[in-house]
């Protein structure tokens, strides 16, 4: 996993599975890099080949940490079908924002 | 022939077991995604598997407490080519699996993963046993049979672009069809709700109703008339209910007899319950009912029947050229047929069940004002006993009788009978009651009193056809002398001074309502002692056996000569002649009322008199109701 900050947007990229192995310390290592200048959060999901409900319990936790701090975006990129398919199933691509590059 | 194809006849089975740590079951899912995959499982699926597995791995894991924590899950995969079940055994407490859980909240962070197992699997089960719990997931999948492998087209087998064009036209047609078909359906379906819910408003009209169901008829069948008949109340006739255009309510139609061929579409369909076609260019017929959709018209009839019954008929078509009527046409016209005689057979009954229960109102409200006719309680003169007795045949009857005091010593008894029933029966009794009470003020002389009700009634009887048999005999009780006098009614019955020997007094007199202007004579005679008297309507005598047989006035008179024993109370006496009538009467079905006063001396002076206050009672069918004191 790898976490770059580009001005106030901190990029998260790397990520070959979210899964209750490391999900935990995905969530450490981002909390860990955010700044109070951090204004973007973007996940980026296209290396990301599995994830289980740990892994969503994870990005959830994130996106109750970003709501508390008004004016932070949190966005996934590009996750794979199969990735999308699990966000729909559990209604939370509701509260992303998901985007395509 | 099919080859056969080759199916093991076991499972492919991968079954691992795990240390009880996150990573193990990390490794464990990872490694039977790889398992399916070599067993031709394609990559879309695969995610769902290895989901399956890692959350109930994962749980298996997590809940683990005690020395449990060091016992080893075990994660299984079972492949055919049919189903694919995977198994979790774990070692924790174990949990209750609901029928099928309900999608969690995004805001919740709990239970997504039991929700992710059952939204994926067909199938899944949860074996509980002591400290060993198994997760069985099943899901079957589409075999795929060697035959329906894609085939690689030979040079040969490769249409040529004008068969294509052809095809893709033929599917497309097919396709179109299919289209018009669906939406016919639907719009039939969907009028038909329209209307159901239309039904279910309390102000809806069943002509604005049967209108709205017609055009959309007309809408799906591209017809541009309708003549909707429906059978008269008689069953004889078919009245136009409803049509498109007003030329087109014609007059009714007469149905044949049984037997008789019918004329004219509408009434051959609805007498053989069969739908015809017709073209009123190959109907010669001029008087043909259907010729006013003019020359050229054509349509369809249909009958409109449920069960049997029938309750009318359709006939929808266009003015002019075909009328095409296909099988799909013709099932959506049958359709709605049904449906409107299932409404109007629906709507028939519930209007039945108004007047019924209007009727029923009408009966309760005739027998309140019958409860309120008889009186209460009987005078009482010293020395004497007089009770009534009353059975009604029907909810309502018209007999009544009454008593009244007068001049101290004298008793003026009335029974009456009016011929009718129901309501106005009731009302005609009630009037006459009250008339006989203000008339009595002036006179107690029976023949007078007869001229006076007469006069006074005959104006609303004969308007009504109704007349009233009634007879009054005045009792007085110091010379035991009887004056009476009757109209029309059967002559009472009494014991004469001399040997006990019971006597009749047929008195003649018109009935009043018969005759504007009429006279009562009165008959005078005396009463032997102890006094015996029974004034009673014609139900009585006319109270027939199981074999037919009346009772008969001479059954009566026979009967009170053996009963009127001297020293009987006049309440004895009534119950003796109540249990008399119904004996002789057995299960037969009443058809008259019953009504009757009877007049007691005690034996000895001094003796217990009855009470002077009656008890009210209760009206009740099939048994006499005694006003008088008990």
């Amino acid at each position: 996993m790898k976490i770059q900050r580009e001005g106030e947007s901190l990029i998260v990229s790397d990520i070959h599975e979210l899964t209750a192995v490391n999900s935990s310390s995905f969530r450490d290592e981002i909390n860990s890099a955010l700044t109070g200048s951090t204004v973007v959060i973007e996940i980026d999901l296209s290396n990301t080949q599995f994830m289980d409900s740990s892994g969503l319990g994870a990005l959830f936790a994130l996106y109750r940490s970003t709501i508390k701090r008004e004016g932070v975006v949190l966005r996934l990129l590009n996750p794979v079908p199969e990735i999308e398919q699990l966000l729909e199933l559990t209604q939370m691509q509701q509260l992303f924002e998901i985007v395509r590059r | 022939m099919a080859a056969p194809s080759l199916e093991p006849a076991r499972p492919a089975t991968l079954r691992l077991a795990f240390a009880p740590t996150l990573a193990s079951a990390r490794e464990v899912s990872v490694a039977i995604r790889n398992f399916l995959a070599e067993q031709g499982v394609a990559e879309k699926e695969l995610f769902s598997y290895e989901l399956c597995i890692a959350e109930a791995s994962n749980n298996a894991v997590e809940y683990a407490e005690g020395p449990c924590r060091n016992l080893k899950p075990i994660a299984e995969a079972l492949f055919t080519p049919t189903q694919i079940e995977l198994r979790v055994t774990d070692h924790t407490a174990g949990f209750t699996l609901m029928e099928r859980l309900p999608p969690p909240s995004p805001m919740t962070d709990r239970g997504r993963g039991l929700f992710l197992i059952q939204s994926v699997m067909d199938e899944v089960r949860y074996l509980r046993g002591t400290n060993e719990n198994i997760l069985v997931m099943r899901k079957k999948r589409r075999a795929v049979r060697p035959s329906e492998a894609p085939v690689s087209p030979s040079p040969s087998n490769i249409p040529s672009p004008e068969e294509t064009r052809i095809q893709l036209a033929e599917s497309a047609a097919k396709i179109a069809k299919m289209a018009d078909e669906l939406l016919l359906r639907s719009e039939t379906l969907s009028s038909v709700f329209r209307c159901c819910s239309e039904l279910g408003r309390i102000d809806t009209n069943s002509e604005i109703f049967e209108g709205k169901l017609l055009i959309d008829l007309l809408h799906l069948t591209s017809a541009d008339w309708y003549v909707l008949r429906m059978i008269s109340p008689d069953g004889r006739r078919l009245l136009v209910a409803a049509a498109s255009e007003p030329d087109l309510a014609s007059e009714p139609i007469e149905l044949p007899e049984a037997g008789v061929r019918a004329i004219g579409i509408e009434a051959i369909v609805a007498s053989s319950q069969t739908s015809v076609r017709f073209d009123n260019r190959e109907t010669p017929d001029p008087s043909e009912p259907l010729r006013a959709v003019g020359p050229e018209g054509a349509g369809y009839v249909c009958p409109l029947c449920f069960g049997g019954t029938l309750v009318g008929t359709i006939a929808v078509g266009r003015r002019s050229g075909d009328f095409p009527l296909g099988r799909l046409q013709d099932e959506v016209i049958r359709a709605f047929a049904e449906f409107l005689a299932i409404q109007t057979l629906s709507h028939d009954r519930r209007k039945r069940e108004v007047r019924n229960r209007v009727v029923a109102r009408e009966l309760e409200i005739a027998q309140h004002i019958q409860h309120l006719l008889l009186p209460r309680e009987l005078p009482q003169l010293p020395g004497f006993g007089l009770v009534g007795g009353w059975q009604s045949a029907r909810e309502v009857g018209g007999d009544f009788y009454d008593a009244i005091t007068v001049e101290g010593d004298s008793l003026l008894l009335m029974i009456a009978d009016v011929m009718g029933k129901g309501v106005p029966a009731a009302l005609f009794a009630t009037t006459m009651r009250g008339l006989l009470r203000g008339l009595a003020e002036r006179s107690s002389d029976p023949s007078q009193l007869l001229c006076g009700l007469n006069r006074l009634l005959y104006k609303e009887l004969s308007s009504v056809s109704m007349f009233i048999t009634a007879q009054i005999v005045l009792v007085d009780m110091r010379t035991r002398q009887l004056t009476a006098a009757s109209a029309g009614h059967c002559p009472f019955l009494f014991i004469p001074p001399g040997p006990r020997r019971v006597s009749s007094m047929p008195i003649r007199g018109l009935p009043l309502g018969v005759k504007s202007h009429t006279s009562y004579p009165h008959h005078v005679a005396n009463m032997g002692s102890p006094a015996a008297l029974l004034l009673y309507t014609d139900g009585l005598t006319d109270t027939r056996n199981k074999a037919g047989a009346t009772y008969g006035q001479q059954r009566l008179k026979a009967w009170m000569q053996e009963e009127m024993i001297p020293g009987r109370s006049a309440t004895d006496m009534r119950d003796r002649l109540a249990s008399e009538l119904n004996q002789f009467r057995g299960d037969t079905e009443m058809d008259d009322d019953q009504a009757f006063l009877l007049l007691t001396e005690d034996q000895a002076a001094g003796s217990k008199r009855p009470s002077a206050i009656d008890k009210a009672c209760k009206l009740r069918r099939g048994s006499f109701l005694f006003p008088a004191n008990s």
